[in-house]
């Protein structure tokens, strides 16, 4: 409601996206849309020119096509961004226009600032997308297709996306089985660096829990299955050593986190290997990760002293939290959002209305001054006061006359943000007010 | 100007108090920042306050309960800064500052008018023996409150609850290396307290030792740290040496505050 009443009180210009994501649209069509980075290079100049579209940026993934613009005409804009992605990706336009949407003004800044929190991601708080949107902005900042306020927009996006990013905890929080594993692996550990991690069994889930242990900077990492060659395989891709299955107990002290990603009808882990293995390292904790079903490790363990036992319905308790937590979290994120967008907006709007007050000063000031020395130049026997009276008096006439325009831009651009709906009513804009001055010289 | 400083790190300790918390709880890094300027600010007025005092009666104003207290509650917001310094997170800060707060607050019940110390006493033995056994008690309280935010991290991770709030607190490696580290030195600092005020005491009293309730319980409280301290040496680690911790950090209190209701010649009137 808010936005649409906003999007009444138009400015000389306005701001645009247009486009598709993975919320509505299918991969297929969205891979067809999709620029690759040469193609980007060769179409955006394409997009831009002086009159519809003054500036354009395009941010191109895997999960969103959208053409972002500021443009003096909107309906024009709208129908040449569409007719430019068919085009340039070389598609029926009816095919994919019903999937696409159309943002103007605040909601497109709002828009534009959700996507670079990583508010609109398929996975809320993941960290790519801000990267890409950089991307998009430098591709377009390089081919000379941003003005002031695309530059400008596009920046706040970025220091949003920070202050999201900083001021909740939305990117925090762990959305896999497996990486919330290895999250709870450094609430045990100071470091991962300096660890061992052993891993029994190599399903997929194990893999994943090896990548995101590496990722984390884990350097030693042992393998271990009961069909040899497939350890040495899994080792291989981890880097990774083979210890024999039959002697696992034997290596089970140097491990500080144990994976357990075997398909074994039986528990692997049982108290007693454990408490040996914790007598060898000095009751050193250890932290244990049991992804198999059914279960590999003794659940028991867990009530061993410095033994910290997860299982895969424990893990997926934690993600559950997390995504119970992360709705807070993007509650919070989004009022950061609309602050932000606000303040934009603000600005927007007044570098619209400042150059109108500075012409309109200019123009009377122009009229004055060439008036005056008319009138002077046939008055030529009066007295110095008088001229200073008749300038005095002309000054204070287009004073006097400018005054209540002047007021009117100052308040309007002053309210703009918290008054939207009253000067929704009124039809008065720094564009209406140009041209009811002539700011912008005789309509041919 | 002595209670003006008092009153002004009374506010900084209440505020610092808030600011952690405020820290331990949100996400905003901007409140970690201020805080820990906050406690350095509080530290510091409380540093003045006792220099203020210890000008005016011309030696180390470590001698009633009153300096004492003072004395202990600015070393152990110190100690806690030079945590916070080393390990960047809100919940050392969030003990210390309350503890800095309470202890400057029980500073205002027992004050007491500046007065001279008996010759016998004045000697360069009082700021030594006094300033190694309160850094002591200062790093004991290190060590407990690292072996209390153990055992809080501790039962999360075992009852498998994992909250937000649980991430800002430090690893439990961290933890119990905290605790290891800051044992070690309290037990040095307590050996280097007790061995001075021996020698202090031979100089002073002429006898090394003298059986009193507050001496005797002071031996015990460095017999229990021995005795923790061997263990973890020997490999107890984790929750087992942060409860052990928790207890000898439970005698030491007994034996600072217990001992003020005994008399003798240590503690009580002097010192």
């Amino acid at each position: 409601m808010e936005v649409n009443l906003a999007s009444l009180v138009q400015p000389a210009s306005s701001l645009m996206v247009v486009g598709l994501n993975h919320h509505t649209t299918p991969v297929e069509l969205r891979e067809q849309l999709a620029f690759s980075d040469g193609a980007l290079d060769a179409s955006l100049p394409r997009l831009v020119d002086t009159k519809t579209i003054r500036e354009g940026a395009i941010l191109s993934t895997c999960n969103r096509v959208e053409v972002v613009a500021h443009t003096p005409n909107l309906d024009a804009a709208n129908e040449k961004i569409r007719v430019f992605l068919a085009e340039e990706q070389r598609m029926a336009l009816p095919h994919f226009a019903p999937y696409l949407y159309t943002h103007i003004n605040q909601e497109a800044v709002s828009h534009l600032f959700r996507v670079a929190s990583s508010l609109d991601s398929l996975v809320v708080g993941e960290p790519q997308i801000l990267g890409q949107v950089k991307d998009a902005y430098n591709a377009s900042s390089a081919l000379g297709t941003l003005g002031t306020v695309l530059h400008r927009c596009f920046h706040k996006s970025f220091s949003v996306a920070k202050r999201v990013r900083t001021e909740t905890s939305i990117a925090a929080k762990a959305v896999s089985v497996s990486s919330a594993a290895v999250d709870l692996a450094c609430t045990v550990f100071d470091r991962l660096e300096d660890k061992t991690a052993m891993v029994i069994g190599v399903g997929e889930m194990g893999e994943q829990a090896v990548r995101h242990l590496r990722g984390r900077g884990i350097e030693t990492m042992l393998v271990t299955n009961r069909t040899f060659r497939r350890a040495v395989e899994l080792a291989r891709t981890c880097n990774g050593t083979v210890v024999p299955f039959d002697q696992l107990d034997k290596h089970l002290y140097l491990a500080d986190v144990v994976i357990g990603a075997a398909g074994s009808p039986h528990y692997v882990l049982h108290s007693g290997m454990v408490e040996e293995a914790l007598e060898e390292r000095k009751r050193s904790p250890m932290f244990l990760i049991d992804l198999g079903v059914p279960r590999n490790f003794d659940p028991r363990l867990n009530t061993l002293d410095n033994v910290f036992l997860y299982d895969i319905d424990d893990l997926e308790q934690v993600v559950e939290d997390h995504k119970g937590e992360r709705q807070i979290e993007a509650v919070k994120a989004e009022a950061i959002v609309a602050e932000e967008v606000n303040k934009f907006w603000r600005w927007f709007v007044n570098q619209e209305v400042t150059p109108t007050i500075v012409a309109l000063r200019e123009q009377a000031e122009t009229i004055r001054t060439r008036e005056v020395e008319k009138t002077l130049a046939g008055l030529a026997d009066l007295s110095p006061q008088a001229k200073e009276s008749i300038e005095a008096l002309t000054r204070s006439l287009t004073n006097k006359l400018l005054h209540p325009p002047l007021t009117y831009l100052k308040q309007r651009h002053h309210n703009s943000v918290t008054r939207e709906a009253e000067y929704a009513k009124e039809i008065a804009s720094p564009h209406v007010i140009r041209q009811i001055f002539g700011l912008d010289g005789p309509k041919e | 100007m002595e209670v003006w400083l008092l009153t002004l790190t009374l506010l900084l300790y209440l505020l610092s108090t808030a600011l952690f918390i405020v820290g331990l709880l949100s996400a905003r890094p901007v409140v970690r920042t201020v805080a820990p300027s906050c406690l350095l600010a509080a530290c510091l007025c409380h540093a003045g306050a006792i220099a203020v005092r210890s000008l005016t009666v011309g030696y180390l104003a470590v001698t009633d309960i009153y300096e004492a207290l003072s004395f202990f509650a600015c070393l152990t917001a110190a100690m806690g800064l030079l945590v916070q310094w080393r390990l960047p997170v809100s919940i050392f800060g969030a003990i210390v500052s309350p503890l800095g707060f309470i202890l400057t607050l029980g500073v205002y019940v027992f004050y007491t008018q500046a007065r001279a110390l008996p010759p016998t006493l004045q000697s360069a033995w009082l700021p030594i023996h006094v300033t190694a056994a309160f850094l002591g008690y200062a790093v004991f309280v290190v060590a407990f409150s690292a072996s209390l935010v153990y055992l809080v991290q501790e039962k999360q991770l075992k009852q498998k609850k994992a909250s937000s709030f649980l991430r800002r607190l430090p690893s439990l490696e961290t933890l119990d290396h905290l605790n290891y580290r800051s044992l070690a030195w309290g037990f040095l600092l307590l050996t280097l307290g007790l061995l001075s005020g021996a020698v202090w005491a031979g100089y002073a009293w002429e006898h090394l030792w003298i059986w009193e309730p507050r001496l005797i319980l002071s031996v015990l409280t460095w017999i229990f740290y021995a005795l923790l301290l061997h263990y973890r040496s020997a490999g107890w680690r984790g929750r087992r040496a942060a409860t052990l911790t928790i207890v000898c950090f439970a005698v030491l209190v007994v034996s600072f505050v217990g001992v003020q209701f005994f008399p003798g010649r240590h503690g009580g009137q002097f010192g």
